[in-house]
């Protein structure tokens, strides 16, 4: 049984979703990368992000997370943001119940996406 | 024990989308079937989280609908590749809805810049309250006006504030009763669904964007809403709201609704003062499990969006159709 489905499928993606872009939006260290973007956009996309590191049933393609991340590089996009995200995920999935061993594996996976996210 | 998918034997339901018909092999879902039938139909995950295989239908199958949002819902939008209907589907056209005529019932002015309209519709317009239609203007251009009243007022009731040198708000605050208008609708995700009625509703708006919030507080009433409802108005100044006395009388008619003004300055003893999503907040109390309304300008919507998510509401639960004004 994958994380996602043991954490309960998709209305806990949705409230994880939630509170992962919030506290993303409220830590000054990334909040600035989401001031232009459209929330219910960037909701969805997270959603489909949480839904792919926890084992669900998500479509991922390096090439969208390459293309969606290229203009914030030009604005300082760099390891340290993703480590930061990194953190809130574990932060928000350790609230839903995951355990440490369950948030080391998704650490893993996003780990897996940043060379996607940083362009190379 | 052994499950049968995609086997050849009908499911008994069918899906019909124009002149197509598609018998479904059982345990297939609509979106495999119609790709076996030939159609392209656009699709990513195929697990029910992309959402780009959402079609519309009268009546689909609930455990299709899972995660979207209640207006899409209750217009029947679903999911494709989730859908294992029992019964046969028909699925809803993605064609505009046609032009109808309308003639003008009364025009008032309400505020400086804003008049409220009543068109009153030659064949019936189906909206939701808090909708919007387009109004055509004769040059070809058309712009687009919220809905505050009812279906059962058999009237459309807009708001429309002049624009400086706007071409179809400026040619609408000059007609007179009796002419003819063409309007197109209904569109948008900003109506009352009522799938809880003790649930709190927050509507926020500046401006003309009254208009659907007007239209979703009387909407709410009709269907029994029994939950509070906090309606915040905002304006730059105290002149510049309007309606007032209707808002009152509706609350008095209806306990559970609180009506609160908002200015950026010059507040009297009538109205707060200060930021409208600052005011919203503070006003709303608990924002757990609330739903709310935002209307308005594009920008002003942005920044209650983001405010409100902050402070409680989930973001599903942030129903809003921005308004956005085309300068001429």
């Amino acid at each position: 049984m994958s994380l996602y489905e043991r954490l309960g499928g998709e209305p806990a993606m949705q409230s994880a979703v939630d509170d992962f872009y919030r506290r993303m939006l409220t830590d000054d260290r990334v909040s600035n990368f989401f001031d232009d973007v459209d929330m219910d956009g960037q909701i969805a996309k997270q959603k489909a992000f949480l839904t792919f590191v926890t084992g669900g049933p998500a479509e991922y393609t390096g090439k969208d997370m390459q293309a969606a991340h290229a203009h914030l590089l030009e604005r300082g996009l760099a390891d340290e943001h993703v480590d930061i995200v990194v953190a809130h995920l574990g932060t928000t999935l350790a609230e839903l119940g995951a355990a440490p061993e369950d948030i080391d594996e998704v650490a893993a996976l996003a780990e897996s996406v940043r060379g996607d996210v940083l362009g190379r | 024990m052994s499950e049968v998918a995609n086997s050849d034997r009908a499911s008994g339901a069918t899906v019909r989308t124009g002149g197509l018909e598609v018998a479904l092999r059982e345990g297939e879902t609509v979106l495999e079937g119609l790709e076996r039938a030939g159609l392209d139909v656009a699709s990513g995950c195929r697990a029910g989280t992309c959402c780009k295989c959402m079609l519309q239908a009268e009546d689909p199958p609930a455990d299709s609908q899972r995660g979207l949002r209640p207006t899409l819902r209750a217009q029947g939008y679903f999911l494709a590749c989730q859908a294992r209907p029992e019964r046969d589907l028909a699925l809803l056209g993605a064609e505009a809805p046609p032009a109808i005529d309308a003639t003008v019932e009364s025009l008032e002015h309400v505020a400086p810049d804003v008049a409220r309209i009543l068109l009153r519709p030659a064949t019936e317009l189906r909206f939701r309250p808090g909708q919007y239609l387009d109004v055509l203007h004769p040059s070809g251009a058309s712009r687009s006006y919220s809905i505050a009243s009812l279906p059962s007022a058999g009237v459309l009731e807009l708001h429309v504030r002049r624009v400086p040198d706007g071409l179809v708000s400026g040619w609408l605050h000059e007609l007179e009763v009796g002419a003819r208008v063409e309007v197109r609708g209904a569109f948008g995700q900003c109506f009352h669904v009522a799938d809880d009625a003790d649930r709190k509703l927050l509507l926020v708006g500046a401006g003309t964007g009254l208009a659907p919030l007007l239209g979703i507080a009387r909407d709410a009433r009709e269907q029994g809403h029994r939950g509070p409802v906090d309606l915040v108005h905002g304006g730059l100044t105290p002149e510049r709201l309007y309606l007032r006395r209707e808002l009152d009388e509706l609350a008095g008619r209806w306990p559970q609704l609180r009506v609160h003004h908002c200015v950026l300055r010059e507040a009297t003893k009538r109205e707060h003062e200060g930021r409208l999503d600052e005011v919203a907040i503070r006003l709303a109390g608990d924002l757990a499990g609330t739903r709310a309304f935002l209307c308005g300008d594009a920008e002003i919507v942005r920044v209650l969006q983001r405010s409100l998510f902050l402070a409680g509401v989930p973001s599903g639960e942030i129903l809003a159709d921005p308004f956005l004004t085309l300068r001429a």
